[in-house]
């Protein structure tokens, strides 16, 4: 199908690679289909665009890339609504907001995006507990990383 | 909306499935007790905003060429 998005023209998409959400992202409950696309090839953040709105879009990451014990536990009512019966099935996305022209970016770890990859049946929770910030600072990390790719690249030659 | 007073020890029963305890009163604070089943989700409504507040700048806010900027052949290795 092809999908018409405000960030990067039309794009073509497979019906099987189309994300449903039984209730929309909180805030945009009325949109319940996205697809992910890729930011770049080879880098860790994907496009959460919306096949009904064009111009919404949320950058997302896999947490597990920069927090390594981040648990997400879903109550039964949320697991029963993702049709979800194994973790195993399970992906979990969190949605990064990019402000002040890049200087603050940070992630949502509260309200992590859990898709079921087997039924391709997403939705955006929210943690009850509230170890885990709405704003998760990422700058200092990405800079650090990119120090190490910049490292890498300067050995290379 | 519908307003009632409530003592200590006393509750709000909804729907058959749902109990609002009052468990303590202190001060401008007031401490309840939820009852409801596993498939009702409860949540403080400032959370709720909060989190609808911050997808909107994730949604807004977020450029490509900013992202492009910032996040370009990142990643976390």
């Amino acid at each position: 199908m092809k999908v018409q998005t405000s960030r990067f023209g039309e794009i073509e998409v497979e019906d099987s690679s189309v994300i449903r959400m039984p209730r929309g992202p909180v805030g945009f409950e009325q949109y319940t289909q996205f697809v992910a696309v890729e930011h770049r090839p080879d880098t860790d953040f994907h496009w959460l665009q919306s096949t009904e709105e064009p111009s919404l879009a949320f950058v997302v990451v896999d947490p597990s890339k920069f927090y390594t014990d981040y648990e997400v536990e879903i109550s039964d009512a949320d697991a029963e609504k993702l049709g979800l019966a194994s973790e195993d099935d399970a992906s979990v996305m969190v949605v990064v907001s990019v402000a002040k022209g890049g200087e603050e970016i940070t992630a949502n770890l509260a309200a992590p995006v859990v898709i079921n990859m087997k039924e391709m049946l997403g939705l955006q929770v929210i943690l009850q507990d509230n170890r885990y910030p709405i704003k998760h600072p990422l700058v200092a990390i990405i800079q650090k990383c990119a120090e190490k790719t910049e490292q890498t690249t300067v050995k290379a030659a | 909306m519908l307003v009632l007073a409530r003592k200590v020890g006393q509750s709000i029963v909804i729907n058959d499935n749902i109990e609002i305890l009052v468990i303590e009163v202190r001060g401008d604070q007031v401490r309840l007790g939820i009852e409801a089943p596993r498939t009702i989700p409860v949540h403080r409504k400032e959370l709720l905003e909060q989190i609808r507040a911050e997808n909107v700048n994730a949604a807004t806010d977020t450029d490509v060429e900013t992202v492009a900027k910032v996040l370009n052949d990142l990643t976390f290795d």
